[in-house]
């Protein structure tokens, strides 16, 4: 008898265990994770969820790098030929669809449309005040990361629905540049329909600034007449900085010419910089224009990169203050301060001085945490687009006005003034771009855009290198085409 | 047992019948001089007897001279006396080593070995006493066949364990089971291997089926010692001293040749020359400055014994081993263990058993195995530089300006300190129902603590070095930005804690019984419930007081409450589980076993909570058949199974937001939020379908002995994280079984054993381990995942690709050296190649050199590795010696860091500097447009390699010298650790470990010392 009352015992005891297989259910709660069910529940996930849309903005660091090294402008320099071999190879015009650089960018562009698609899909959860308008930030972060894509890419995935998930991998084409930039259109006309004109933060979107934006995408597409009247409405909403050199300090970050600006800073912490470029909120661009093993003041040590040509330092009119705000020459200088420095590779004597590392302006992992701000649309740029754009479409007299605003605060006279017109305003326009505008990031744009890659950089093939390749890994997971050449 | 109790009735009766007065008295002993209690003694032919009692002592009486008396012990051979007179006798029973491993701990139960259809590597006690790892995955490597150990040099760090090849990409640590609780291979440097009884490795399915889903990389069943009944308290000390030395250095530059080196490379790119005198400078050899003789020791106590109800093992030891590389202060791992297992009767048929096992482990260490370690510094730092200057300031480099610095400040600026408190252990209830029937229900636990600071001072390592963050003084540099405000740099400190948790509650039942006496079944019936926990709290602070580690605390620091941060992480893991296992055998002849597991996993999806992992194997004694007759062969076993395993080695997968990302308006940082990561709710287990065929064989009165395996494992829905579009943007992807994978190979072991004699023994053994592997199939968009990489910029080396052996090295195929311009133009498009620089073959051939080139250029994994050991005995004095060689394996050299003025390789000296000068060795240059330092063969070595691992010679002192004195056993040994090592390969050491995809890449590793040393191990 006891016997069975043991087995039996024993019996029960397994019975009631097997009872409980819930007992392998897990709940994300556990490990207080948020679930995406449990999200977009208050004014406050949205608001959160479009910090995350801005974020990948700071990552795009290489690519105003880029838009001078692959430029006439300025060489790849570092530590040797084989510092960042992307760079080096984007320099001599030899990339290949191997190149990580290009890879990373193309993976940040698609991580922020991807958040801003993110928000389209949850766009209906809930209603609050505000939320329209909070859109069309989020409608111009998708133009702006779009609009880089083309401009690098040309023909690219399109998608605005929703996030891609999983199973979505492989199964998209390119589209046509026309396509995308129908969509950067519709965006930022969605945009400046709900954008105020003002934000009580310094560094979200305006409706000016994607005005601006919208303005430069037309002069992309030649489009000149649609693009002046858009640039038109910025007109006189911003001033520009007296001190051609100031704005680009750090008191001059977001100040009167700052149309749109991404935003970093210094406050972030060392171990944030374990996880670059997501985790940081510097400036990580800045630390490789900066000047090799400087032991100086008013500057800081750097890698560098992005090295402007004595080509570009001489091209410069006498009395161009734009001249010495932007190229650092830094054998006078080391000449009249007592600085020590090494040469990089490719070295010129000259270094880039918009976007340079100064002494103070970082702290924590104090070799990288710049907190310098990219001016990713200033007021000149406009005024340059509008000038171009109204030369193009018959109105050299608008055009003279803008371009002469800008020449006006390089020289600090009037005397400086020009006064030609048709074809040859035109490429006095594109010049005066450059002038303006060198060391930011444009330039290698500007060419392509303009038809003059060919003829000023060496090494460019026409018909290939006006857009990079498509990255490899992508043409082998997604099978895309490859950009001819490539 | 059984025996025993029938033998104590039967002399009770014999003792009740006769009466005569001969009496003999007398001693039973083992060969170490030990009294053995319980020992039957019994007159031949006849039912008189006795047993001897608690001091080994017994007496017979109404005893003929002429009788033959018996005496038996289990686990003894059987010792025969005429008895010639009545004198005391002392009686010596050796060890009878063959009984003793007849019966082997599996899952949830034993079994004799002649009985056992799987596949097992056994590691007996004697081997680890012989070896004295500080790990006891060392005692596995050589020892094992069918397992593949890759050590580390670095103090008490885990090595890459392989049974049986790489079948999945997720990990390939086997489970640890100690005495029946569940353990990972991570918490293993708590294990004190002197307290080890067995280790058998489960190889096959059929017999690590029984752990279903933990099963996949194999079962390494751990049995630790314990007392025994009815035994006197023995106590064993052990004790040994070691020095530990690198014996192998890299030839590097030395300074002169480092400054004409750099003088060409420097004229090279039409510069002038860097040094224009070469002839004064006394230079450094980095390498002697840091690699130290370090001290090595080890105590070890144990008491073991038990009453007629009780029986324990109480063990304490200390290990402290100090790192050959920078020394002790800075690199250590001491380790204090104690260890108590109590087994004792609650009831006639209830036993508790209680196993704890505690342990402390204090460390410090380096950085090693990285382009920043300590190793790669002085090899890569400037040899002209002095390892301090005239102020007694270390020495600085003026012209190296990013990561490499002089290693002895390196030393000097490292701060760390780890304390790990560790309790192990289990509570289990044997309940017997039946004679038969036995119920267990037990508790294992593991619970971790583990405590870690870290100091980083302000250093000074030059001007403008990229290392830097102070002035030459050690004060904070102190920067003004244009608007006045100041920033400072600063010291910082961390501390940390992690505690980890893990429980499983198991309940079984074995029955076992006969049906018609030759048909016996046992059978194992169970379920069990387990939770793994793990937590941690980091809080980092800045600005330590007197920048000095003395101070160096969060609770210390001054920094503003703004640059204090904190951190915590968590997770929970929980399994559920059903097993059963039957095993039968037909007159020991005809063996089959059936085992079954169910398991249940947090970390699997919705629809995919639970998974059946069947195994079966069938065995045929043929020795054991009527038809079998054979002189030579005296046991001939066939086997083979066939079965099913798992892995789960993912995390539990849901849509996660996470509020990582940020960004800033108004110079504020604001958090922000994104989805970082879709599931899987498909998503899983790892199913690893296994055969095995081999056969056990002995011959010559089973003096030699030998066991071969072939066996063949494949995966078919291999988990991994696959690479999507690009264009998904960057966040998690959540694992998927989305490939194949295969492995086969086969495992040798031969073994041979005799005695001359009264005094010469030998016993020696040959294992052999082979196991080819191969991705079959990635269902990802390029069918590679890239594994581990090296140097700055990070170039990725090694990868998991379809139809290649995993982790397999990806680069270049170089072809000589371009001699001329003629031959660069005549070769395909080499964009920046100039005379001097490396060929690179064209692999696709379409006309010029590019990314699409790289190909397989090594394989890290060796084809095969064999272990052989010897041991002698001739009278008091052992020898034994034990060698290990892994033949084929590639090893990528990664730590020649090729800055324009870090130091180059003695390989240098023999570069190409005009046409016909070198075939091999490109210029050098500092303008390296040919990038001839890209990941290509020029770096790959064949790591093959023949090492001695240990030598020791023992000396056990005659009893007579000191039986009053109470000792039983006095042995002294010294032995040599890593003796010598044959191989082709130019770095420190070639075996390389550091995880399966990462193995064989040497970014400087750590070397494993050759230790001197000489111990002594006393009982009683």
């Amino acid at each position: 008898m006891k016997l069975f009352k043991n087995i039996g015992l024993t019996g029960l005891f397994f019975f009631g265990i097997i009872a409980c297989t819930n007992f392998v259910n897990y709940s994300a709660v556990e490990n207080y994770e948020i679930t995406a069910d449990a999200y977009f529940q208050s004014p406050a996930d949205y608001q959160a969820a479009v910090v995350g849309a801005y974020d990948p903005l700071q990552w795009l660091y290489m690519d105003v790098l880029i838009g001078d090294i692959a430029s006439d402008n300025s060489l790849s320099g570092g530590e040797s030929a084989t510092d960042i071999i992307g760079i080096q190879d984007i320099d001599n015009m030899t990339q290949t669809p191997n190149n990580d650089v290009l890879t990373s960018l193309w993976k940040y562009l698609y991580e922020g449309i991807n958040r801003v698609n993110y928000l389209e899909e949850n766009k209906n959860k809930i209603n609050f005040n505000g939320k329209e308008a909070l859109y069309g930030e989020v409608y111009f972060l998708r133009a702006y990361y779009y609009f880089e894509l083309v401009k690098f890419f040309g023909d690219v995935p399109l998608f605005t629905k929703a996030r891609l998930v999983a199973n979505d991998s492989g199964s998209l084409k390119r589209n046509p540049k026309s396509e995308v930039y129908a969509q950067i259109e519709t965006d930022l006309k969605n945009a400046i329909k709900v954008l105020p004109t003002a934000q009580s933060q310094k560094g979200r979107v305006t409706k000016f600034a994607a005005q601006a934006l919208l303005g430069k995408a037309y002069l992309f597409q030649d489009k000149f007449t649609e693009a002046a009247a858009m640039l038109e409405n910025v007109m006189g909403v911003y001033s520009l900085a007296s001190d051609y050199g100031s704005q680009f300090l750090k008191s001059g970050e977001n100040g009167s010419e700052s149309v749109f600006e991404i935003q970093y800073t210094n406050k972030s912490e060392w171990w944030d910089w374990q996880y670059l470029p997501q985790g940081t909120e510097g400036n990580f661009g800045i630390v490789h224009n900066g000047p090799r093993a400087f032991n100086g003041p008013i500057y800081a040590s750097g890698w560098s990169f992005n090295v402007p040509v004595s080509d570009l330092y001489n091209s410069f009119e006498t009395g161009d203050t734009r001249r010495d705000a932007s190229i650092l020459d830094i054998v006078a200088f080391a000449n009249a301060t007592g600085t020590t420095y090494a040469e990089g590779y490719k070295h010129t004597g000259y270094y880039n001085n918009k976007y340079i590392p100064r002494a103070g302006e970082s702290s924590a992992q104090t070799e990288l945490n710049y907190l310098t701000n990219y001016r990713a649309i200033r007021y000149a740029d406009v005024l340059l687009m509008a000038a171009e754009a109204y030369n193009r479409s018959g109105n050299d007299a608008k055009a003279l006005g803008y371009l002469n605003q800008v020449r006006r605060r390089a020289f600090g006279d009037t005397n400086h003034d020009i006064t030609a017109t048709g074809a040859t305003l035109t490429q006095l326009i594109w010049d005066e771009r450059n002038f303006e505008l060198s060391m930011e990031g444009h330039r290698f744009f500007d060419l392509v855009r303009t038809g003059q890659a060919a003829s000023k950089i060496n090494g460019f093939i026409e018909g290939k290198n006006e857009v990079f390749p498509i990255p490899q890994q992508e043409v082998d997971i997604s099978h895309l085409k490859q950009n001819s050449g490539y | 047992m059984k025996s025993f109790l029938v033998l104590v009735f039967l002399c009770f009766v014999g003792l009740s019948v006769y009466s005569q007065n001969n009496e003999i008295k007398g001693i039973v002993v083992d060969i170490n001089g030990v009294s053995l209690p319980g020992v039957s003694v019994i007159i031949k032919n006849s039912t008189k007897g006795t047993t001897t009692d608690f001091d080994g002592n017994f007496t017979i009486s109404n005893i003929n001279v002429g009788s033959t008396i018996v005496f038996s012990y289990m686990g003894y051979v059987t010792n025969e006396i005429v008895m010639n007179n009545l004198d005391f006798l002392k009686v010596t029973l050796i060890e009878d080593t063959e009984k003793l491993e007849e019966v082997i701990i599996i899952g949830y139960g034993s079994q004799k070995v002649s009985k056992i259809s799987g596949s097992v590597s056994t590691v007996s006690k004697n081997s680890i006493e012989k070896l004295k790892p500080v790990r006891f995955e060392e005692a596995l490597q050589g020892q094992a066949a069918g397992v593949n150990v890759i050590s580390s040099g670095s103090p008490g760090s885990k090595p890459t364990v392989l049974i049986r090849g790489i079948p999945s990409y997720t990990g390939t640590d086997p489970l640890v089971v100690i005495d029946g609780v569940q353990l990972t291979m991570d918490d293993m440097n708590s294990l004190n291997p002197g307290d080890i009884e067995s280790i058998n490795v489960l190889k096959d399915a059929a017999l690590s089926a029984i752990y279903g889903v933990k099963g996949g990389n194999g079962v390494i069943v751990v049995k630790t010692k314990s007392g025994k009944r009815d035994v006197k308290t023995t106590f064993s000390y052990d004790s040994y001293y070691g020095v530990q030395q690198v014996t192998n250095t890299i030839n590097v530059l030395n300074a002169r040749e480092y400054m004409v080196i750099l003088n060409e490379a420097s004229a090279a790119t039409g510069a002038g020359v860097v040094f224009s005198n070469i002839n004064n400078t006394v230079g450094t050899n980095w390498q002697k400055e840091v690699l130290v003789d370090a001290p090595i020791f080890s105590h070890s106590l144990t008491a073991q014994g038990g009453s007629h109800t009780t029986s324990y093992f109480i063990s304490a030891g200390y290990l402290g081993q100090d790192g050959v590389v920078g020394g002790g202060n800075k690199s250590y791992f001491n380790r204090t263990n104690f260890s108590a297992n109590f087994n004792t009767n609650l009831s006639d048929n209830l036993v508790f058993i209680a196993n704890t096992s505690y342990a402390n482990i204090k460390s410090s260490g380096l950085p090693e195995n990285s382009i920043s370690s300590v190793l790669s510094n002085a090899l890569n730092f400037d040899p002209t530089v002095s390892p301090y200057d005239a102020d007694g300031n270390f020495g600085i480099s003026n012209t190296i300006t990013q990561e490499i610095i002089n290693p002895l400040a390196q030393i000097h600026n490292t701060y760390n300190y780890g304390n790990n408190n560790k309790i192990t252990g289990k509570l289990e209830l044997q309940y017997n129902v039946l004679k038969n029937l036995k119920v267990t229900s037990r508790l294992g636990y593991n619970y971790v603590d583990i405590y870690g600071k870290y100091f980083n001072p302000l250093v000074f390592y030059g001007v403008g070095h990229n290392s830097t963050n102070a002035h030459a003084d050690l004060s904070p540099i102190v920067t003004t930005g244009s608007d006045g405000t100041r920033t400072s740099t600063h010291n910082r400190v961390g501390e940390t804690k992690t505690n980890y948790f893990s429980y499983t509650y198991e309940i079984y039942g074995n029955y076992n019984f006969k049906i018609n006496e030759d048909n016996s079944f046992e059978t194992v019936l169970g379920m069990s419930l387990g939770k793994n926990q793990g937590e941690n709290v980091t809080a980092n602070a800045q600005d330590v007081p007197f920048n000095s580690w003395d101070y160096a605390d969060v609770s210390s620091a001054t920094g503003s409450s703004a640059s204090q941060t904190a951190g915590s992480w968590q997770y929970i893991k929980r399994n559920l589980s059903y097993f059963t296992r039957i095993n039968y055998d037909y007159k020991g002849k005809y063996l089959a076993s059936f085992t079954g597991r169910v398991d249940g996993s947090t970390s699997f999806g919705k629809n995919n909570k639970f998974a059946f992992f069947p195994s079966v194997s069938l065995g045929w004694v043929l020795s054991n058949e009527k038809f079998f007759k054979s002189k030579i062969v005296n046991y001939l076993k066939l086997r083979g199974s066939y079965g099913t395993v798992g892995n789960d080695n993912i995390s539990p997968q849901f849509s996660r937001i996470s509020t990582f990302p940020k960004y800033n308006f108004n110079n504020v940082i604001v958090s922000g939020s994104t989805l970082q990561s879709i599931p899987n709710n498909n998503v899983s287990w790892e199913n690893q379908v296994q055969y095995n065929i081999g056969f056990d064989i002995k011959i010559f009165s089973s003096k030699i002995a030998l066991t071969a395996d072939y066996f063949q494992k494949s995966v078919s829905d291999l988990l991994f994280n696959p690479t999507l579009s690009l264009y998904l943007g960057t966040p998690d992807y959540p694992a998927s079984n989305i490939g194949k994978t295969k492995s086969y190979g086969t495992d040798i072991s031969l073994t041979y054993k005799d005695t001359y004699g009264d005094n010469f023994g030998i016993n020696s053994s040959l294992s052999f381990t082979k196991a080819i592997n191969k991705v079959i199939q990635i269902n990802n968009g390029d069918k590679f995942i890239w594994g581990a990489g090296y140097g700055i910029p990070w170039t990725t080396l090694t990868r998991f690709e379809q139809g290649f052996s995993p982790g397999y090295f990806y680069g270049y195929k170089t072809d000589g050296i371009f001699q001329n311009q003629n031959e660069i133009v005549s070769h395909a498009t080499q964009d920046g190649a100039q005379p001097g620089d490396i060929r690179f073959v064209d692999i696709n051939g379409d006309g010029k050199i590019d990314a699409q080139d790289r190909t397989k250029i090594g394989d890290p994994f060796p084809k095969f590795t064999v272990g052989w050991n010897l041991n002698l005995n001739f009278k008091n004095v052992d020898f034994s010696i034990f060698t290990y060689a892994s033949i084929g394996g590639d090893i990528f050299r990664a730590y020649e860091r090729n800055l324009n003025y870090t130091n180059r390789f003695a390989k240098t000296l023999t570069r190409w500097h005009g046409e016909g000068t070198s075939t091999i060795e490109p210029r050098v240059t500092f303008i390296d447009s040919n990038n001839n330092r890209r990941a290509s063969d020029r770096y790959v070595e064949d790591g093959s390699f023949f090492k001695i691992k240990n030598i020791q010679l023992g000396y056990s002192l005659p009893l007579s010298l000191y039986k009053k004195s109470g000792f039983t056993k006095i042995r002294i040994y010294t032995q040599v650790k890593n003796a010598f090592t044959f191989t082709k390969y130019s770095g420190f050491d070639p075996e390389i470990s550091s995880g399966v995809l990462d193995t064989g890449i040497d970014r400087g590793t750590y070397p494993q010392p050759r230790i001197v040393s000489a111990g002594i191990n006393v009982k009683f």
